[in-house]
């Protein structure tokens, strides 16, 4: 690859300043949120507007040089790990909200836009929007879209592909294309559903119509501690089987517990197995009358203490705790896996024993934080990686927990995407026949392979060929674009 | 510059503390160079990564060095950090490092060399007082402006902007009594900007303590806290400022050392730490350190007594990030203020962003600087206040710049000029500074 | 073609659910020439592999509520009848999901899921179509506003290709994102894209209660008002619905849900957001029904929310310009059907779908033709212009390079 001749293109197309080639520069671009994994893309990009990135992308089809979109670099599984032969194309820089449309009920956002100011945008007007991934205070709606991110609220709302009605992408041969907009239902194959969660394997968005939330009139939380985890569980399973959909239902164990309070002093009920946090939303009527029998079912499932929230500043309290779990889990170990497995919520108390049980046989501490109402499990596998043979025995039991998802009908993934990290898993949950299906998607986008390649496929199909058996090296293994695990 | 490792073995920046990182990224939003660029060597997490590939080999490179001079050290980073990671003890050492064993440009020496012959010596500040007060008073300013020079020359446009409108002069006794019963004996430290721009809040400051029953000593022959020092890396030059104001202060025999700049109080905090290998000074700074107060907080901590007469205004708390994000102080003011009957207190929006002074920061980078002060202006400026509070005159001078700038207008005090107002009863017209 | 090796091979997979096609058996006017009805996915696979190895055309086929909807097929050797799979596979109630066959009404399918007081909440225009043609013609309801459409209720899919692989994407659980989310292509695919034998989706609870309020106004325009109001305050709608009739006052119908102590504070609210004559009542029996009935011309328009009240006016504009009666019923939240009866002037009609369509376009939104006389219908540009067009080609060409599955009901003529 041709590294200095497609790096003065790229200048000359979009700006000296924006195109990266020193190695401390591009060093810091070399993983996103999930940092065990490194790798030092040979150019960084920081296009501002939708041509920039359209210049960018068409300058490597016609190099035939690989590329690899990041936002906010706070993904989970590797999904913006940089192409070692590839430009990284980066969409900090394009974060204007174009467009706060409130009598549609709609945002036109550019992909580094970030989430939460979405929300900020909207509120004066009664609006927010929906999606709340733990980092909505950083990570971009580009990236939202990538991986169909969904967050504490998706349980009642949903994730992001339930909120994005249109989309303007760079395809992955350089072509600008409009999906969707601001009316629902755009005739013909809905390539939208299929680009959102696509993981940037089908083009690079360069513009993102969401849709925004009348603000709900009464939103009440409350925060129960528990003497274990079965008993949370319990609690759960009666809310949900009232007929009750909450907003959210959050439950953490002792072990994220102290973490939370180690980094933000959230202050949760001492000695607690386990807490739930449970936030109705809606008609204020509807509220009150359901509220009462949310607090009455964790009192009957044995919640030893209940604080309701007074105000909108105890409310962020609750939350706090949940929000910081990932990043304070740092205090309490020096290196962590977390996990992102989802299991029926019916399977939970089962789950959560057995993987009780697995930590222990494998000598390894679990951290659990997760979404209690839809079974979304992070488990934080805890190791030193100081001490010999920890870190190996926290990537079987990772592997294991995931087996154990599976075995329960769940997925691998709830919402942090397969990236590079579970494409291995993926032959857990798909035959070869489904993940070949779904690389025929791909290869109507990306024919030539050149989008975020070795990402979610543990084999990638060359595009053109017989479904069938492989023998010997895999030509896009031979090209250096893949690699088979 | 040399393919050698970027770092030596003499205060590096620690690894354990480096490794304290989890790449979260939830600095970036409070990063005040990262919301002007969006680029990941410029946020607190790129930079800790910068770090961590120097302590691993890589080397100290202009481009390195670029990134790490461009960090604002506000901290903010530290207050929104979920995962503890001590950026500032971080950076600092990783300043130092710089200082020692990286080349500059000429230019860059010599600005710096400047800067720091003159802004840590009173004394010499106040030999610019004369001419700045007769170029402010003369046509010559005017005729200055008119020119368009500055224009050419942002480093220039930017000294010349942020320079405040002089007074008269201060002088302090060495010893002042307390009205009424004594409360405790405190030291007060005169500062160096402080002392010759803006001697006004220091005799607020006196008089104030005074009120609420303070004996104050001001040890004459105080100099430098050693704060632009030691946040430029120059840690010989801070620790021997450092040393020089312990002395003094033991000598004066105080229970407390109050500071009413909050670059001065947070370094002043950290003498432990600047001093932890001195022979003879390590015990003594730990000690010292203890001792240091924001005027906010002995105020808060001893209690009001002394009488607030009403001041009918409505006012803004501007947090300085030292007192703030590296001090954690942000109650106090707020309740000081709280408790001046007829004055309302708005919030400024995105409070925790700074406002681009961070000490010699805008002297250094003018462009950044003012796009962040003008961010500021803007926020200050929409909450319809009549006057800014604040409690650094680094902030002061770079807010009462942009606002300027913008065509605005607002009168500016330091928190403890409000109380001072109050309790002697009289209005608040705010500090002379130009144009406002 | 041999009709008898064909016939045979056909045979060998599902025995006597295999015969020649006859009379009745014409898909929207197209004579087959084969009619089979497999009984499980495997089947269907083997009967595909058959139809590939023959190069026949595939056409797959559920209650037939929806045969004579988009284009007529270019051409149809096989009809794969889907009720025989039919049946609730799981519904794990205490999980809120269902796995149901595609051939299964959903009549059927909400009787099952409401003896444990679940539901998919999904309306169903036809209640006896089949989940399968529901989702390959995304057909929704009023109660989109809340609950939204297959889009969001879908979780898994089960399909076979063209070439006679089954594949699946999805899975069991709502929260998932391993892989692609091949449910939503196939959403809406009218059969194009595979044949889909098996779904999982996401149930609600039952309702505890109801109310209705509705009211009459004089026209489309204050009729959207009052609607979008409601829409847009904090009393969460499960439907809010505009009827338009060709002629006469305009009513507008709002459905709200939830526990019986909230609703009477809620459907007060409603009521004083629509004003002097909203009165509380039950559901007419034109809710959640089209507009348009057998024969008759049928559009789907969709619109953003402020272009709710200009589409109506425009209807009622063009119907008396054209002279054709037009009657609108739908969501306000934009997605409104259009009727116009079935001997309509096909010239009129079709400056009436030219001028609706423009209009529709300036609300970022679409007008499709759904049904009417097939005649009508090749005369007319029936989906219009699509974006992405080339993305789509291409995905078909992927998926079924012989173009075999549905051939010419789909955009751009796929």
């Amino acid at each position: 690859m041709d590294v200095q001749g497609l790096a003065q293109q790229l200048r000359e197309a979009i700006g000296d300043e924006k195109v990266l080639t020193d190695r401390a520069q591009l060093r810091t671009y070399e993983c996103d949120g999930l940092a065990v994994y490194k790798v030092m893309p040979a150019i960084v990009t920081l296009p501002e507007t939708a041509g920039q990135v359209q210049a960018v992308v068409r300058a490597c089809v016609e190099a035939k040089v690989p590329f690899v979109a990041r936002g906010s670099g706070t993904g989970l599984s590797g999904g913006a790990l940089p192409h070692a032969d590839g430009v990284l194309i980066v969409t900090s820089k394009l974060r204007s909200i174009l467009e706060l449309d409130a009598d549609n009920e709609r945002a036109v956002l550019e992909p580094g836009v970030v989430n939460l100011d979405v929300t900020r945008a909207a509120a004066p007007y009664g609006y927010y929007y929906a999606p709340d991934p733990s980092s909505q205070q950083i990570c971009s709606i580009g990236g939202n879209v990538a991986e169909n991110s969904g967050g504490a609220h998706c349980l009642k709302y949903g994730f992001t592909t339930n909120h994005v009605t249109g989309a303007r992408l760079v395809s992955p041969d350089g072509a600008a294309v409009q999906l969707g907009g601001k009316a629902p239902d755009p005739p013909g194959y809905d390539l939208l559903g299929a680009f959102v969660g696509s993981e940037g394997t089908l083009g690079i968005a360069t513009e993102v119509t969401v849709r925004l939330m009348r603000a709900p009139e009464s939103v009440r939380t409350l925060l129960a501690a528990f003497g274990s985890t079965d008993d949370a569980g319990a609690a759960v399973s009666a809310i949900i089987g009232a007929g009750v959909i909450p907003a959210a239902i959050e439950m953490m164990d002792a072990l994220a517990i102290d973490a939370a309070e180690a980094a933000v002093r959230c202050n949760y009920p001492k000695g607690a197995g386990a807490v739930l946090i449970v936030e109705l939303d809606g008609p204020a009527s509807e509220v009150e009358a359901q509220f009462e029998q949310v607090e009455a079912h964790c009192r009957t499932a044995g919640a030893f203490e209940i604080r309701i929230a007074a105000d909108n500043a105890e409310r962020a309290l609750f939350w706090k705790g949940r929000k910081s779990a990932f990043a304070a889990v740092g205090r309490i170990s020096p290196a962590y896996i977390v996990q992102d497995g989802v299991i029926p919520r019916t399977a939970l108390p089962e789950v959560l024993r057995r993987m009780a049980e697995l930590a222990t046989e494998h000598g390894v501490r679990v951290a659990n934080v997760f979404h209690a109402g839809d079974g979304n499990l992070h488990p934080l596998v805890l190791f030193d990686d100081a001490v010999e043979g920890e870190a190996e025995r926290a990537e079987e039991l990772s592997g294991a927990i995931l087996d154990l998802c599976i075995e329960h009908g769940g997925s691998i993934t709830g919402e942090h995407g397969v990236g590079m990290d579970k494409a291995k898993h993926m032959p857990r949950m798909y035959t070869d026949d489904d993940l070949d299906t779904m690389q025929l998607l791909r290869c109507a986008f990306d024919p030539h392979h050149l989008s975020n390649p070795g990402k979610i496929f543990p084999t990638p199909r060359l595009c053109g060929e017989v479904p069938g058996r492989h023998t010997g090296a895999h030509p896009l293994q031979e090209q250096g674009l893949a690699e088979v695990f | 510059m040399t393919d050698a490792p970027a770092f030596d073995d003499h205060h590096p920046p620690s690894l354990e503390l480096v490794e304290d990182c989890v790449h979260c990224g939830f600095c970036l939003p409070t990063c005040p160079t990262y919301s002007l660029w969006g680029e990941e060597m410029d946020s607190p997490r790129g930079r800790i990564y910068l770090m961590e590939t120097g302590l691993a080999g890589e080397p100290m490179t202009d481009t390195m060095v670029q990134h790490f001079d461009a960090c604002l050290g506000c901290m903010a980073c530290v207050t929104a950090c979920p995962s503890g990671v001590q950026y500032d003890k971080l950076i600092e050492a990783t300043r130092a490092q710089v200082e020692r064993r990286h080349t500059r440009t000429a230019v860059e020496r010599l600005l710096r060399g400047t800067i720091f012959a003159l802004f840590p010596y009173p004394r010499r500040l106040r030999l610019l007082r004369g001419p700045l007060r007769l170029y402010q008073r003369s046509g010559l300013e005017k005729a200055l402006r008119r020119t368009g020079i500055l224009d050419r020359t942002p480093r220039l446009a930017a000294l010349e902007s942020l320079a405040p409108r002089l007074g008269r002069n201060v002088k302090f006794p060495e010893r002042i009594a307390a009205s009424g019963p004594k409360r405790a004996v405190v030291g007060m430290l005169l500062g160096c900007v402080q002392r010759e721009f803006f001697p006004e809040v220091n005799a607020a400051t006196a008089r104030v303590l005074r009120a609420e029953g303070c004996e104050v000593v001001v040890p004459k022959g105080q100099g430098c806290c050693g704060a632009l020092s030691v946040h430029n890396g120059r840690e010989a030059e801070a620790q021997r400022f450092a040393r020089a104001v312990i002395d003094c202060f033991d000598e004066a025999g105080v229970t407390f050392v109050v500071v009413n700049a909050a670059g001065c109080g947070s370094v002043m905090k950290e003498y432990a730490d600047l001093l932890a290998d001195e022979p003879g000074y390590a015990e003594r700074a730990k000690a010292f350190a203890s001792r240091v107060r924001d005027i906010s907080e002995i105020l808060v901590e001893l209690g009001p007594v002394a009488v607030r007469h009403p001041l009918p205004m409505v006012a803004a708390y501007h947090d300085a990030c030292h007192l703030a994000h590296a001090q954690g102080v942000r109650s106090q003011p707020r309740q000081l203020l709280a408790g001046i009957p007829g004055l309302e207190v708005r919030e400024i929006a995105d409070p925790e962003i700074c406002c681009g002074s961070a000490g010699i920061y805008n002297v250094l980078y003018p462009e950044p600087a003012r796009e962040l002060g003008d961010r500021k202006a803007a926020a200050v400026l929409a909450t319809g206040a009549e006057l800014l509070v604040t409690a650094n005159p680094g902030c002061l001078m770079q807010v009462a710049s942009s606002i300027q700038r913008q065509g605005g207008s607002i009168a500016m005090a330091h928190t403890v000029e409000v109380l001072d107002a109050s309790i002697r009863g009289v209005s608040i017209a705010g500090s002379p500074h130009k144009g406002v | 073609m041999n009709d008898g090796a064909v016939l045979d091979d056909l045979s060998k997979v599902a025995d006597d659910r295999v015969r020649p096609a006859g009379a009745d058996d014409s898909i929207d006017g197209v004579p087959p020439g084969y009619v089979a009805r497999p009984s499980s996915t495997d089947e269907t696979a083997e009967l595909l592999r058959v139809a590939a190895h023959h190069g026949l055309s595939v056409v797959a086929k559920g209650s037939g509520t929806k045969q004579d909807w988009a284009n007529p097929p270019s051409r149809v050797d096989l009809v794969l009848d889907t009720t025989a799979m039919a049946g609730v596979v799981e519904h794990a109630a205490g999980d809120l999901i269902t796995i149901v066959r595609a051939g299964t009404t959903m009549t059927d399918l909400q009787s099952a899921l409401a003896s444990a007081d679940q539901q998919l909440a999904l309306d169903a225009p036809f209640p006896s179509a089949t989940v399968g043609g529901t989702v390959a013609t995304n057909s929704s309801g009023p109660r989109r506003v809340l609950y939204g459409t297959l889009r969001d209720l879908l979780i898994g899919i089960t399909f076979v290709r063209a070439d006679g692989v089954v594949a699946k994407a999805g899975g069991r659980v709502v929260k998932n994102v391993a892989g692609y989310d091949f449910g939503k292509l196939l959403t809406g695919s009218y059969g194009t894209l595979g044949v889909i034998t098996e779904v999982a989706l996401r149930c609600h609870p039952l309702p505890t209660t109801q109310r209705v309020v509705s009211i009459d106004v004089p026209d489309g325009e204050v009729a959207a008002d009052l609607a979008l109001g409601v829409l847009r305050s904090q009393v969460v709608p499960s439907a809010v619905e505009v009827h338009q009739p060709a002629a006469g006052p305009v009513t507008v119908i709002v459905l709200i849900e939830g526990v019986e102590s909230g609703l009477g504070a809620r459907a007060d609210a409603v009521r004083e957001l629509l004003g002097a004559g909203a009165a509380i009542g039950d559901l007419p029996d034109s809710f959640g029904h089209y507009p348009f009935g057998s024969g008759d011309l049928g559009l789907k328009i969709t619109t953003t929310l402020t272009g709710v009240g200009p589409i109506l006016s425009a209807a009622q504009n063009l119907g008396h310009r054209h002279d054709v009666p037009i009657a609108v019923r739908g969501s306000v939240a934009g997605v409104l059907y259009a009727a116009m009866p079935a001997d309509s002037d096909p010239v009129a009609a079709a400056r009436v779908l030219a001028e609706m369509r423009a209009l529709a376009a300036t609300y970022d939104g679409t007008v499709v033709v759904l049904t009417g006389p097939v005649e009508t219908r090749r005369a007319l540009d029936v989906w219009g212009p699509i974006s992405g067009l080339d993305l789509m080609r291409r995905l078909k060409d992927q998926l079924d390079p012989d173009h075999r599955l549905s051939p010419g009901r789909f955009v751009g003529g796929i």
